[in-house]
């Protein structure tokens, strides 16, 4: 432990001066020989001791609680720390939402583009369909039908026991508006497309195996399982639908 | 001047054979003659007196054929400012050639026969001047000392030739690493302040300090009060307080107009200084905290801890059983060729750290296990840690004061820091008092996620930058 003090590593001076006293006209010469080159041009070069190293004077880059240099920088430390990392916390917060924007805007870049997702919708007139009459649409790949029924059709329909159904479902479960009934025209059973107004229960007959469904598209009769699929819809307004 | 002396070798067990029974001496022939405990309590009593104009006196009475009697003065580096800086030194550099009664020979003269050794040490905040001679002798060595002290010559021609000596001195100084790394370690430690002086000053006051200076110096700190007449070994306290009276009773006490130097506290830096050099072959490295004041309660655990990490030289034998862990390390891993932990305490602030000597291609890995030792004493240190710790610090309390001259600087270091002398038996019972938690506790209070000092000399290239280092102050798993 280096309690006691510390004093330069020489000898005590009364030793020395006995070493010195025979030199002491050499040394006072090379100390006077050294003052103007010291003098001269400090920049040039010699420094003759690690004591005249000088810390430069850093004020202008220290915090107002530590520019006293009689006041102990203790007592301020826990705040300086306390700024220090809130704002270090802050930032990192921001840098990770920041980094977190952009990889995901990255990554999504690789998702669906817009004209792509253009037509994952599709607009449909309603006025332009007679009643009684069944449209196709294409709509993502796979034909739409837009029956527009008439009162008695649905009627009819909403009148069916769903005892008799392989699939039950009431009619007014499969449309929102009952004037209008939108299916996906694909036979649940093996895909191929019903021909509409055809069959025995007024709706539509799968020619491939002869499923035979309903006006509201519910399986009556045939091989398929399940009704035909309803897909998601709105109306913005009564003449028109848009599904997807 | 001779630097023979002849000191009678003497032993601890002298000075308690005098407070042992003889038979109990008998009956335990060939053992201790006393135990730890024993000798605790039955160290000899440091008596403490004051003088009218505030001059206290000192003294152990160990039972030594010799002793060591010397004044200890509130006087150092840290009271000098920019432009006085390094007068101590000079000064003490000019106190043995001559006083107003006796001229540099005579008092030489004086000095050889009756076989003394005259001294001095200046160091930050405090000055010495002792003699060690025989116990016989202090009347005399009290007058020389009152002399040298008081009515110091400072002869005009003497100051121009010390000046070539101081200069000199410097110029050897820059080849002692240790020296000028720790150096600049205080002077951006604590950039700014006086603590951050060098004891020696820088060498263009060593040129131009004048007689004046050095007067007004003696005169600014040289007081009674602030001073301590000290001595141990075979002295008699009340002779030397006759003695003091004599001699001392002229010594001044009032300030010129009434200013009484008072040290402002020193503000702390976490910082770097780097003095590269790679045409050097080993790197000093010194890594530092603020630490504890003298009068801090936390000096004890503070000095436990340092104990834990220990030192380590290449020298040691021990190898990788050495009982420090960071010593294990520097074995196994070839880390450096030297560390200490050190803790410099002064009167409001302290440095505590550690220093390491080592080659270039191993100062980073030095750092982050000196690091990493520091972390351990602060989370996860160890019951069988502080044991060690403890005792190894009992053991160098004692085992430093194996001479009348290390008691006499004791005392009078001790006197001037706490106002009285702390005896054995009370450091070792505070030791005791010390447990685990408190250890950590104290520890991190100064050394957690703190920013540090460091100061670098040689090929050091590999010291991590300082940021790194100051992130190596905490531990994220904490």
């Amino acid at each position: 432990m280096m309690s006691l003090a510390t004093r330069c590593g020489a000898l005590s001076p009364y030793l020395q001066a006995t070493k010195y006293t025979a030199n002491g006209v050499l040394f006072s010469r090379v100390a006077k020989d050294l003052v103007p080159a010291a003098g001269a041009n400090a920049s040039a070069g010699i420094r003759l001791a690690h004591t005249d190293i000088k810390v430069p004077d850093f004020s202008d880059y220290r915090r107002p609680e530590v520019l006293d240099p009689h006041k102990s920088s203790r007592e301020s430390g826990d705040g300086r720390k306390a700024f220090s990392y809130l704002i270090t916390g802050a930032t990192s917060v921001v840098g990770v939402y920041a980094a977190k924007t952009v990889v995901s805007q990255f990554v999504s870049s690789m998702s669906a583009s817009a004209d792509v997702l253009a037509l994952s919708k599709i607009e449909i007139k309603l006025n332009e369909i007679p009643e009684g009459k069944n449209i196709t649409f294409k709509w993502r790949g796979k034909p739409l039908f837009v029956r527009h029924r008439s009162e008695k059709e649905i009627a009819v329909e909403v009148a069916v026991n769903l005892g008799e159904l392989r699939d039950p479902q009431h009619d007014n479960d499969r449309v929102l508006n009952p004037k209008w009934m939108i299916v996906i025209g694909v036979c649940t059973h093996l895909g191929c497309v019903p021909i509409a107004n055809a069959g025995d229960f007024g709706g539509y007959y799968c020619p491939c195996h002869g499923s035979h469904y309903d006006a509201s598209g519910r399986i009556r009769k045939g091989p398929a399982p399940l009704n035909l699929e309803v897909p998601f819809y709105e109306f913005p307004d009564d003449d028109t639908v848009i599904v997807g | 001047m001779a630097a023979s002396v002849c000191r009678v070798g003497s032993t601890v067990g002298r000075a308690l054979v005098k407070n042992r029974s003889p038979i109990l001496l008998s009956l335990r022939r060939g053992q201790a003659s006393v135990s730890y405990a024993q000798s605790l309590v039955g160290a000899p009593e440091t008596r403490l007196t004051a003088l009218d104009n505030g001059l206290r006196i000192a003294s152990e009475e160990t039972g030594h054929a010799t002793c060591t009697v010397g004044l200890w003065i509130d006087a150092g580096s840290r009271y000098e400012s920019e432009k006085n800086n390094g007068a101590g030194f000079f000064l003490e550099h000019m106190a043995f050639k001559g006083t107003k009664k006796h001229p540099q020979t005579a008092l030489e003269q004086q000095v050889e026969s009756i076989g003394a050794q005259l001294s001095a040490y200046t160091s930050r905040e405090h000055t010495a001047y002792y003699m060690k001679a025989l116990a016989k002798d202090l009347p005399k060595a009290v007058e020389l000392l009152s002399e040298v002290v008081q009515n110091c010559s400072l002869s005009e021609e003497e100051i121009e030739q010390q000046r070539s000596v101081v200069l000199r001195e410097l110029e050897e100084v820059e080849g002692n690493l240790q020296e000028v790394c720790l150096d600049l370690l205080y002077a951006t430690a604590f950039q700014g302040t006086p603590l951050g002086h060098s004891i020696l000053g820088p060498s263009s006051n060593a040129r131009i300090l004048s007689r004046q200076d050095l007067v007004e110096y003696i005169s600014s700190h040289y007081k009674a009060p602030r001073m301590v007449l000290a001595a141990a070994g075979g002295v008699s306290h009340n002779e030397l307080v006759s003695l003091a009276k004599t001699h001392f009773s002229g010594m001044s006490f009032e300030y010129e107009g009434d200013a009484i130097p008072v040290l402002s506290p020193c503000r702390f830096t976490g910082s770097e200084i780097c003095m590269r050099d790679d045409a050097m072959p080993l790197a000093h490295v010194a890594i530092a905290v603020e630490g504890a004041s003298t009068a801090s309660p936390d000096i004890i655990p503070l000095m436990v801890a340092n104990c834990i990490i220990g030192s380590y030289d290449i020298t040691y034998g021990g190898g990788k059983h050495l009982s420090s862990r960071l010593a294990r390390l520097a074995v196994e891993q070839n880390l450096c060729h030297s560390f200490q932990a050190f803790h410099s305490s002064y009167s409001d602030t302290g440095l505590l750290g550690i220093y390491f000597v080592t080659d270039k291609h191993h100062i980073e890995d030095m750092m982050h296990w000196s690091q990493n030792a520091w972390m351990n004493l602060c989370t996860t240190l160890t019951e069988s840690d502080v044991a060690r710790g403890k005792n190894a610090l009992k053991a160098s309390l004692v085992g430093q004061l194996n001479g009348t001259t290390p008691i006499c600087d004791e005392i009078g270091r001790h006197v001037l820091s706490y106002g009285r002398r702390i005896p054995l038996a009370e450091w070792d019972a505070r030791i005791n008092a010390v447990t685990p938690k408190m250890v950590r506790d104290v520890c991190s209070k100064y050394i957690y996620d703190k920013c540090p000092a460091v100061s670098a000399v040689g090929p050091v290239e590999q010291l991590p930058d300082y940021n790194r280092i100051r992130s190596a102050m905490y531990w994220l798993r904490f």
